[in-house]
């Protein structure tokens, strides 16, 4: 039985249009006959279609209500309204109909009823969308100065982000687990859609439980939450269901050992005891790019082409962004003065490979028309780096390779360079034995040069 | 003579006629709906456009990406590593002398195989009931990290603070073949492309001298599964891997003819392009384009090919470093060959080095001592291409991949349900180890943990298409989105699957 009320239920969305079809189309051919006022036999027959469909669409609407464990607070409005409209279908039925027995009903004008069914039918359908997709899904695509303007609340969904400083201190339950429960389970366990009777939205709620029971335990492997999460994504039991955001392995493990201490809703990580290798994939990641963490202009197709044809490999660095890799590797005969080809793209080179090309120093000073030079190539040249501390100007250069160069200078100088991290200097002409990193350790300096010494089981056969 | 010609015109006029009647309004409309539905058809499976692009089916203009396969295109997100150098021990290592170290295994030395172990799994050879087989090799914690390494592979230690352990790799397939075809194309039936197809497909090359994909052999032998390992299925084929010798001549037949010269070559290519650019905008056959590209990139192969390929040149100390070989075939030889071809651009470099299948039945298949032998071969050539490529600023680019394509059974085998001639272990794709190291990777981590006799992975497991989707991540990639249109539907690395492995990324 109760099948076959959701399975009803479930149909309200299909019903639900028939009405809206029937009165739209009552309402147009009513404007039609405003004048001559001749089909109102016909009117009067599609206003009472528009009721009995209206009756249905409200029985099976109730029907879903019942069974999809919505709160009578987030449906009342549409279910008054959509019974309204039922019934208003019938009025409209009686005041057309050609026997008219509603004495006081002829009076009203049917152009003023017209436009109240067109209100009741819009207002119903618009409270059952609301309901469906949520209250803010027509004006989601909406910015959110617009949003704030028309009166709504923006919310930011807050994502869990810890901090190698801050961890230890975060609340266990408010700054851990509730985020992760807000972006993951809120969407179905809040107070206006509340699937399996259960609120995730607060303490109060996870505390309760839902229609089965409790969902928490003191060990994961026996709570509810837990175990539906870890289920076989085919699992009809699988939670978040198929299609929705789902938890990642970390956020799922983080939930685990959370009740496995015995889900404490009070007191910080630290005092909870939970191991810091719980949050190490929650801490913002430097991860490096290969180019300024910055927007650019997008570098012209024509000069591209130009230096392309030219011999020289111009690659975005990747989808997300115009910095460009330039590469002369099929070009080993690029010399100083074919630099000024490049510079109509000056402003987007963040990577240079000019490895095993005829370039001297004088290419230093050209270099440092870069703005935005991140990475650079300069193994297998001739340079000696007499000039090389004019890249100092350069505040994104993180690497420079100078191996198999003839580079002679003290590798001191490189301190000047703010946000430098590596320099390759295997195969030059510095002293071997320099420091091995500078600034702090913030610049590794590698000489190579790296052995691997013949042990007796090298010649062992067995 | 009028006479004749009327006869031929009403020859004529009758003929046209018959044909008329003989094609009814049936017969018109069947020829229209056939023509429509192949005009349908071909739209759906034209799919052999560069990232899935439909295109019509004739057309006389040619794309950058169509004339030039292997020209460089822009990854999804920015790349960590600009080229892979897959290192694959054909015949799976044992990852219980090398890496899993499980001194519990010590203790149950000799004791039989418990049956709820053994219920349910398939072996290629174990038989009855086996008996556990401890470590055969010794342990030690090495570098920072303190991961585990054996003393089989004395040299790595010197690089293990490098690399990030994978221990609970598994996989479904417990024969060679499949499970190599597994590991290299993501299915272990034939047809799929390869990764390093993939990734010439996805990334094209940078030097339009040398293939984009190039794959060395050595150990004897080639992959049990064959050329498809690293084929490209249903890309162009000019996205496959190209194999190249380490001894003799790099590339077979590379030298012109006595008599031919380089101008005669240059000449007749270009002619025989022309008429295959004609045919390709008759028939519009991708196959034609990789053709085109085929010959050209032979041409210029054969200046650069024996230049890359030539290891006298290097210093002394690098051969010492790599203990190449010179003039033989040696994984030594592959490694330093991997690192020129890197340097060089090349995207993607794969070795295969065979001998690896310790079952014991033969001396040299046995895990005290064939084992051993064929770890002291990769030993330092796998240590020092690390080393090197560190020493260049090669490794911040350059990718890594280890690993075989299943593991071995922490159970002696038994073959036949007899004693082995000499110690061995069954293959085994429950749990093995693999590790990567390389831009974007977490040096000196380890991830996932097998249990007390390293049977099956407890914590960490992860999966081939795993693998697969961390691989393309590094290279820019976003595995679920990096599809081609084959048949009818996009088709990925990892089909279905995959996770980025988080664990083992900076």
């Amino acid at each position: 039985m109760e099948m076959i009320q959701q399975l009803l239920g479930r149909l309200h969305p299909l019903i639900v249009h028939l009405p809206i079809g029937f009165i739209m189309l009552a309402l147009l051919l009513q404007w039609y006959d405003r004048k001559q006022k001749e089909w109102s036999k016909l009117l009067s027959l599609i206003y009472f279609w528009a009721g009995v469909t209206a009756v249905l669409a409200c029985i099976t609407g109730y029907l879903q209500y019942q069974g999809e464990g919505y709160s009578f607070d987030s449906v009342k409005w549409h279910l008054w309204s959509g019974i309204v409209t039922a019934l208003f279908c019938f009025v409209m039925h009686l005041r057309l109909a050609p026997k008219n027995f509603s004495g006081f009903m002829a009076k009203a004008p049917l152009s003023i009823l017209g436009i109240v069914a067109f209100l009741l039918i819009s207002f119903t359908g618009h409270q059952g969308g609301n309901i469906t997709h949520g209250e803010d899904y027509l004006i989601g695509p909406l910015p959110n100065s617009v949003k704030s303007l028309l009166g709504y609340e923006v919310i930011e969904e807050k994502e869990l982000v810890l901090t190698e400083d801050n961890w230890e201190e975060a609340l266990v339950y408010e700054d851990v687990i509730q985020p992760i429960l807000n972006s993951k389970c809120v969407s179905c366990h809040n107070p206006k859609k509340t699937k399996g009777e259960l609120l995730l939205h607060s303490k109060e709620g996870i505390l309760k439980g839902g229609e089965s029971g409790d969902v928490l335990a003191m060990h994961s492997d026996e709570s509810e939450l837990y175990n539906r999460m870890v289920l076989p994504m085919d699992d009809d039991g699988h939670m978040p269901p198929e299609g929705k955001k789902q938890p990642t392995k970390e956020e799922i493990k983080l939930i685990a050992a959370w009740m496995d201490v015995g889900h404490p809703m009070k007191g910080t990580v630290k005092e909870n005891k939970l191991k810091k290798d719980l949050f190490t994939s929650f801490f913002p990641t430097k991860t490096y790019t290969g180019h300024p963490e910055m927007e650019i202009a997008e570098a012209s197709k024509d000069s591209i082409q130009k230096i392309e044809d030219y011999g020289i490999y111009v690659d975005p660095i990747s989808e997300s962004t115009h910095f460009l890799s330039v590469s002369c590797i099929n070009k080993p005969t690029f010399k100083d003065s074919d630099f000024e080809r490049l510079l109509s793209i000056k402003q987007q080179i963040a990577q240079l490979d000019l490895g095993g090309t005829e370039v001297s120093d004088a290419i230093f000073t050209q270099l440092a028309q870069l703005p935005n030079l991140s990475i650079l190539k300069l193994d297998d040249t001739k340079i000696t780096g007499s000039q090389i501390d004019q890249l100092n100007v350069l505040n994104h250069l993180r690497s420079i390779n100078l191996t198999g160069s003839n580079f002679n200078r003290d590798v001191q100088l490189f301190s000047s360079f703010k946000n430098l991290e590596r320099v390759y200097l295997y195969k030059t002409e510095v002293d071997q034995n320099g420091p091995k990193s500078l600034n702090d350790g913030r610049l590794v300096l590698e000489y190579g040069n790296y052995q691997l010494p013949t042990i007796p089981s090298d010649s062992i056969i067995y | 003579m009028k006479h004749h010609s009327d006869i031929v015109n009403r020859l004529l006029r009758e003929k046209l006629e018959r044909e008329t009647q003989a094609t009814t309004r049936r017969h018109f409309i069947k020829s229209c709906a056939q023509g429509m539905g192949g005009l349908a058809l071909s739209s759906i499976f034209m799919g052999c456009d560069p990232l899935s692009k439909p295109k019509p089916l004739a057309q006389n203009s040619f794309s950058e990406r169509d004339l030039n396969p292997l020209s460089t295109l822009a990854p999804h997100y920015g790349p960590k590593v600009k080229s892979v150098i897959y290192l694959h021990m054909a015949g799976a290592p044992s990852q219980l002398e090398m890496f899993d170290y499980k001194p519990e295994l010590h203790k149950y030395d000799g004791q039989d195989c418990p049956q709820s172990l053994l219920e349910g799994k398939k072996f290629a050879f174990i038989k009855g009931t086996p008996k556990l087989m401890g470590p055969q090799a010794e342990f030690k914690q090495e570098g920072e990290s303190g991961n585990w390494v054996s003393n089989f592979l004395p040299h790595f230690k010197n690089v293990v603070d490098e690399v990030a352990f994978l221990k609970a790799v598994h996989t479904d397939q417990f024969n060679h073949g499949p499970a190599q075809l597994f590991m290299h194309t993501g299915s272990p039936r034939l047809g799929r492309p390869s990764i390093g197809a993939w990734a010439t497909y996805g990334l094209g090359s940078e030097n339009q001298n040398l293939p984009g994909f190039v794959v060395l052999t050595s150990g004897g032998n080639t992959p049990d599964a064959g050329k498809s390992v690293w084929g490209s299925g249903f890309l162009p084929s000019v996205y496959q891997g190209v194999q190249c010798r380490s001894k003799g001549d790099p590339v077979l037949y590379i030298d012109d003819p006595d008599g031919i010269s380089r101008n005669l070559k240059k000449n007749t290519i270009d002619a025989i392009n022309k008429i295959n650019k004609e045919e390709y905008a008759k028939y519009a056959d991708p196959e034609i384009l990789a053709r085109i590209n085929q010959y050209e990139m032979a041409y210029r192969m054969q200046i650069a090919v024996p230049e890359v390929m030539n290891i006298n040149n290097e210093p002394e100390h690098i051969k010492q470093m790599y203990g190449v070989e010179p003039g033989k075939e040696s994984f030594a030889n592959n490694c330093l060959l991997a690192r020129k071809l890197v340097e060089d651009g090349v995207r993607f470099v794969q070795l295969f080095d065979w001998g690896w299948d310790t079952h014991g039945n033969v001396r040299e298949g046995s895990i005290d001592m064939g084992l051993r032998n064929k770890c002291r071969e990769i030993d330092r050539p796998m240590t020092a291409l690390i080393m090197d490529l560190k020493q260049r600023g090669l490794l911040d680019d350059t990718l890594i991949v280890w690993g075989g394509e299943f593991g071995r059974t922490p159970m002696q085998e038994n073959r036949g349900n007899k004693e082995m001639a000499y110690k061995g272990r069954d293959h085994h794709g429950d749990a093995f180890t693999m590790w990567m190291a390389g831009g974007g990777i977490k040096k000196g981590a380890s991830h996932g943990a097998t249990d007390d006799i390293g049977f099956s992975g407890i914590d960490g497991r992860v999966s081939v298409h795993d693998v697969h989707a961390t691989i393309l991540h590094l290279l820019g990639f976003n595995h679920e989105e990096f599809t081609y249109e084959f048949q009818g539907r996009p088709f990925r690395l990892t089909d279905v699957e995959g996770e980025i492995i988080k664990e083992i990324l900076a």
